[in-house]
């Protein structure tokens, strides 16, 4: 019913919408989440022909390119066929109209019914959205933003129209109403075509079966909102579900790093993102239509940075690591969970060719890893335990952290000094020449550990192994070491394979979990879903022994504490 | 919100047109001993006469050179239209800003009294003094500018009541500043462009009244007046004098009206940016 | 004054007029007519009705004029008899024209009213619809071509205006009378006479409504221009409504509110041109009669011209304040 090919509009030379291609039918409800300035308001509003700017591409409702009619053509379809429902702000209503007779004049208008029937139905209307019978009378500026906002809808339904344009509808609202209106707007929404314009995703999942993501005047991803939401594609996609705040996620918010910049070429979105190649600064990806979820990337989407197949590790009769398959994405953090004879560390050793495989196979990016080299070890580091053995007592900080890029042979000494004393202060170590002359065994244990994950990161690794990196440490210094990796991995696109023992821990830090239990992953999934409807009783106890604060008495706490302690 | 009244003016057609206008006004008003050739209230037996060489623009019923009227006649109204205009504009200000600073009772009392005076029309007031004063050009001065300040308190005082609210005022008074400190640093500066348009209505209704009342015969006929010199010619109507007598001194004070308009207009959009742009031809 | 004012310090202006506001009003316009004529040197009878008008008088009838307002007490008392005659519909007697001042105002009264009310109706209703036409076509050539027409024609002093009519109208083209409101010794009635009185009527109306047009054209323009920008013209605009309907029942209805408010100050003004403008068109109203009455000094009459004419203004916005807030929901609950 509803075709856009190829939409683009600009404002003199800024161009605010990119190439939009979307589609929809009858009875569909889509959403487009877009943060402000990314043109979501200019889409809605094209559609309706209310935009200023110069507009090239087709719309096509009905049979009918909209583009390609006079404003007189489009006056009729206005309201009667297509509908908006603008967000609840000041003034949006005409100050010195009743609602009522706003609400009743598109119908009048339109010469689809008399006066007095019209004002009926729109009574109607405003009582079926909860708008009390003291408001019908009343002024927009009498009304609150929830009942004006209602009385938005009834006005958009007036005329029945096929397609409903909703900008922003539930944002003005506070959470119960919220709630309610929503409920209404999806239940009006039957028969009809529904296009939501949000920035919230909660608002986007309430509201529509399939959602797009508009990024930079492009649509940088699309599919069913269930899945999109909870499996994103797009580095930008995954980057809003983490920085929102909502009850389902539990990792720790992460924003996105850089800002929304103006006229970009190649992909809207390569200079915030952490996987960008070359061609994406030349090249404006597309949207691959393979199946229901499309992305626009040049990389396919979030690439699989590792994968293992089948891994297995046996120490004789033993297999400490049992045909083990996982991946783990760019950008993200996959936990291990496990008791201390899982085979966690072995596994972690396993993958970074410390212990020789016995059978299945690792992949890097795709290729299957031979033998492991030099180049290996540019991509995947690994942070161990105790600091106190990983660092070599006789290497002074500097000599510790500037041995990877001895051992590769990249650049000169000068240059390898220099990039140290970077990472140095990235970990949020002094970078005095003081300190650089320090011996482990005159520092604390956060700052050790910190020296370790700057060693680890001199390389410019893209996935980082952290081995329980944090159980040496005091609560306070684990929050901190915790908080500078989240850091990186939002300004660096780090992906890490966090081991721990603390699914509470694990909890906080990480995208997804796999639990493993006597050499085998039992559980695997998105951490938000495991920790909340977990599947196999062992990660059932391990969720009911962990750490926490439980209030059973009146005034009287008990702190569990998990077994392992 | 930095805003320059002079680009303002100089940058609209409109305000540029009046600048210039109002300029020659003023010029005229100057150097009227210089450019006109006789006394303006020396009668003579010439009555009546049309244009001539000696005469430019002919003389009227008492014989007086009209041309050298006209010019003398600017002096009069220009110099009625600047005292009235910064006699209106200090008392609005005095008035209004203090209403707004000191608010209560005295923002009360003082508004309620502003507000009647608006509702009673100045003219009749005048008329009715004049009646019984005969008043000179100073106590003209003085009535009009007595009565003609409360339309710019009210103004003065909407606009430093919101100025009150803003940040910098809070700050100042978290410094211990005292109000009329704050009167003087924060909020009369602030105030300059709508001052500025006030005093420039103000000068425009001052002119415009004056002219009106020597239409009526009320004010000093010893000094020379464009509204006076209307009146006279107004009796002479069935004669072809008005060609000479009536038309240039209203097209003198119509003139000079239009100049101080497209000025104010031209300052107006300092005050409500979303006007700019309404150009003029 | 001409001053367009932004919306956000349009609302605290409009503190309403209460009932204080017109009483001390009422009270000053009182005062003054009391306390003028009692202030000047000399003998207050003289003061209040003229030298030429005692002449005229019997001393008894000077004595029983004493007595009436108590010339020879104390102010307090003369206020009293003053305030006492008032609410009788006294308003003194004139000797020049051997009648009761009310009622020699009161018929003049009608031909101001209409004189008055007829520019003031045009003026508001042209200024309106040219203002919403000027402003949603804003920029264009007919926007610009009104706007330096108006505002120059708003430069011209009504009288001033009036003159250059009545001579191009009236002496040149003899198109239209030149004096009076109707013409004399006609004895028309019906038709023709309604014909005679627009006939006289046409030049000073024009002349009148010509000057304050521009008022409310520049400020109805002005609103407008800010109104078309507000977001709910869009959703006008997207409900499909026609050009019409958006530019009144939208754009127009909020444009005109500045104008009405200022309604009250507009009677004061055009009731203040109409004086001017009857003297050019020897117009038989009420400031004719005071132009007449100043030459003869009969002060009875200025004096009751001055308290009519006050009382009328301040009804008059009184009456508008009344009737605004139906107009603008948003004021009552403003304050």
């Amino acid at each position: 019913m509803l075709k856009i090919e190829g939409l683009s509009v600009s404002y003199g030379k800024s161009l605010v919408l990119n190439g939009i291609d979307l589609e929809l039918g009858v009875g569909e409800a889509l959403a487009v989440i877009g943060e402000s300035g990314t043109g979501k308001t200019t889409l809605g509003l094209s559609i309706m022909r209310l935009v200023e700017g110069t507009v090239q591409g087709i719309i096509r409702f009905d049979g009918k390119d909209l583009l390609k009619l006079t404003d007189k053509e489009m006056r009729p379809i206005r309201w009667s066929r297509i509908a908006m429902v603008f967000q609840s702000v000041n003034n949006v209503l005409n100050p010195v109209h009743t609602i009522l007779s706003q609400v009743a004049e598109p119908i009048i208008e339109h010469g689809l019914s008399s006066r007095k029937e019209a004002q009926n139905r729109a009574i109607e209307l405003l009582s079926h959205f909860g708008l009390p019978q003291s408001c019908f009378a009343a002024y927009p500026h009498q009304l609150s933003s929830g009942e004006q906002q209602r009385g938005l809808i009834a006005m958009a339904l007036a005329n029945d129209p096929d397609l409903l344009i909703l900008d922003e509808p539930l944002s003005s609202l506070d959470a119960i109403n919220r709630a309610d209106v929503g409920r209404l707007l999806k239940e009006s929404a039957t028969g009809h075509i529904m296009l939501v314009f949000t920035h919230d995703l909660a608002t986007a999942s309430r509201l529509a079966d399939r959602v797009a993501v508009l990024y930079g005047g492009k649509i940088v991803e699309q599919g069913p909102a269930q899945d999109v939401l909870s499996r994103p594609r797009h580095p930008y996609t995954r980057a809003l579900i983490r920085a929102y705040p909502n009850m389902t996620t539990v990792k720790d918010l992460q924003g996105i790093r850089g800002r929304m910049d103006g006229a970009i070429s190649g992909c809207p979105f390569h200079p915030r993102c952490t996987q960008a190649i070359d061609i994406c600064s030349r090249e404006v990806p597309h949207l691959v239509s393979s199946q229901e979820h499309q992305v626009a990337c040049h990389r396919g989407g979030i690439v699989t940075l590792l994968s293992t197949r089948n891994l297995t590790k046996s120490f004789g009769s033993l297999k400490a690591v049992d045909s083990v398959s996982l991946h783990i994405e760019g950008g993200e953090t996959l936990a291990l969970v496990g008791e201390s004879s899982s085979g966690k560390t072995t596994l972690a050793k396993t993958i970074v060719g410390l212990y020789q495989l016995s059978e299945g196979a690792v992949y890097l990016e795709g290729a299957k890893v031979d033998s492991w080299r030099k180049d290996f070890y540019q991509s995947v580091q690994i942070v161990f335990q105790n600091p106190g053995e990983s660092l070599s007592h006789r290497l002074s900080v500097l000599e510790a952290v500037v041995e990877p890029l001895d051992i590769q042979g990249i650049g000169t000494r000068e240059e390898r000094e220099h990039k140290a004393v970077q990472v140095l202060g990235e970990v949020e170590l002094p970078q005095s020449r003081e300190f650089l002359g320090k011996y482990p065994h005159q520092l604390s244990g956060g700052e050790a550990q910190r020296v370790a994950i700057a060693r680890a990161l001199v390389l410019e690794p893209k996935l980082l192994i952290a081995d329980e990196p944090t159980t040496f440490l005091d609560a306070s210094v684990q929050a901190k070491i915790l908080k500078l990796l989240l850091n990186l991995q939002e300004q660096r696109g780090l992906s890490m394979l966090f081991i721990t023992h603390d699914i509470a821990l694990a909890r906080k830090v990480s995208d997804r979990m796999a639990i493993m239990m006597g050499g085998k992953i039992i559980e695997e999934g998105p951490s938000s879903q495991i920790v909340v409807a977990p599947k196999q009783n062992y990660t059932k106890s391990l969720l009911d022994t962990a750490s926490a604060l439980r209030i059973d008495e009146p005034g009287a706490a008990r702190f569990l504490i998990s077994k392992e302690r | 919100m930095h805003i320059d009244l002079k680009r303002e003016i100089k940058e609209s057609s409109a305000g540029k047109t009046g600048l210039v206008i109002l300029l020659i006004m003023v010029s005229i008003a100057t150097l009227a001993p210089l450019i006109a050739p006789y006394d303006p209230c020396q009668q003579s037996i010439s009555s009546l006469l049309s244009p001539s060489l000696s005469h430019w623009l002919g003389t009227n019923q008492v014989g007086q050179d009209i041309w050298s009227r006209l010019v003398f006649g600017a002096r009069t109204s220009l110099l009625v239209g600047f005292g009235v205009g910064i006699v209106s504009t200090l008392l609005a200000t005095i008035f209004g800003v203090s209403a707004a600073l000191v608010g209560g009772l005295y923002d009360k009392v003082v508004m309620r009294v502003v507000d009647a005076f608006i509702v009673i029309p100045m003219v009749i007031v005048v008329i009715l003094v004049a009646a019984y004063l005969k008043p000179s050009i100073l106590i003209l001065m003085l009535l009009l500018s007595l009565l003609g300040w409360q339309g710019g308190a009210r103004i003065l005082r909407a606009q430093a009541l919101s100025l009150r609210e803003k940040g910098h005022i809070a700050a100042a008074r978290s410094f211990g500043a005292h109000r009329f400190y704050i009167a003087r640093r924060h909020i009369v500066p602030d105030l300059g462009p709508i001052l500025v348009v006030d005093f420039i209505y103000s000068i425009r209704r001052a002119v415009f009244m004056e002219a009106g009342l020597a239409f009526m015969g009320i004010t000093d006929p010893t000094v020379v007046s464009w509204g006076m010199m209307m009146r006279d010619a107004l009796s002479f109507s069935y004669l072809d004098i008005w060609q000479w007598w009536l038309i240039p001194t209203g097209v003198a004070l119509s003139l000079t009206i239009v100049g101080l308009t497209f000025i104010g207009y031209a300052a107006e959009p300092v005050i409500e940016p979303r006007l700019r742009g309404a150009e003029v031809a | 004054m001409n001053l367009i004012v932004p919306f956000k310090i349009e609302r605290k202006m409009l503190s309403k007029r209460n009932l204080v506001t017109y009483t001390i009003a009422f009270l000053l316009i009182l005062a003054l007519n009391f306390l003028l004529p009692r202030m000047m040197p000399g003998d207050p009878l003289t003061a209040i009705y003229g030298d030429e008008a005692l002449i005229a008088m019997t001393p008894e009838f000077k004595a029983h004029l004493i007595e009436r307002f108590a010339l020879d007490q104390p102010l307090w008392n003369q206020f009293g008899a003053y305030l006492l005659a008032l609410f009788q519909g006294e308003l003194g007697y004139s000797y020049y024209y051997s009648a009761p001042v009310s009622a020699v105002i009161l018929g003049r009264l009608p031909w101001t009213l209409l004189l008055v009310g007829t520019s003031l109706l045009l003026s508001t209703l042209l200024g309106i619809v040219l203002g919403i036409e000027s402003g949603w076509r804003r920029g264009s050539k007919t926007d610009r071509a009104l706007l330096t027409g108006l505002m120059s024609l708003n430069g011209f002093p009504d009288f001033f205006l009036g003159m250059v009519l009545l001579i191009i109208f009236g002496v040149t083209l003899h198109v239209f009378p030149l004096a009076g409101a109707l013409t004399p010794y006609a004895g028309l009635s019906g038709l023709p006479l309604v014909l005679d009185v627009l006939r006289h009527l046409f030049l000073p109306v024009a002349a009148l409504t010509l000057t304050y047009l521009a008022g409310t054209y520049l400020l109805t323009r002005n609103t407008m221009i800010t109104v078309l920008r507000e977001p709910y013209m869009l959703t006008a605009r997207a409900k499909g409504l026609t050009q019409r309907v958006l530019k009144y029942r939208h754009a127009g209805r909020n444009s005109m509110l500045p104008v009405v408010t200022r309604t009250g100050i507009r009677v004061g003004r055009v009731v203040t041109g109409a004086l001017f403008t009857e003297l050019v068109f020897a117009y038989p109203g009420v400031g004719c009669l005071t132009y007449e009455a100043l030459l003869t000094r009969d002060y009875p009459v200025i004096q009751g011209v001055f308290l009519i004419v006050a009382i009328f203004v301040l009804l008059a916005n009184f009456v508008v304040d009344l009737f605004y807030p139906r107009l603008d929901p948003r004021v009552n609950s403003a304050y």
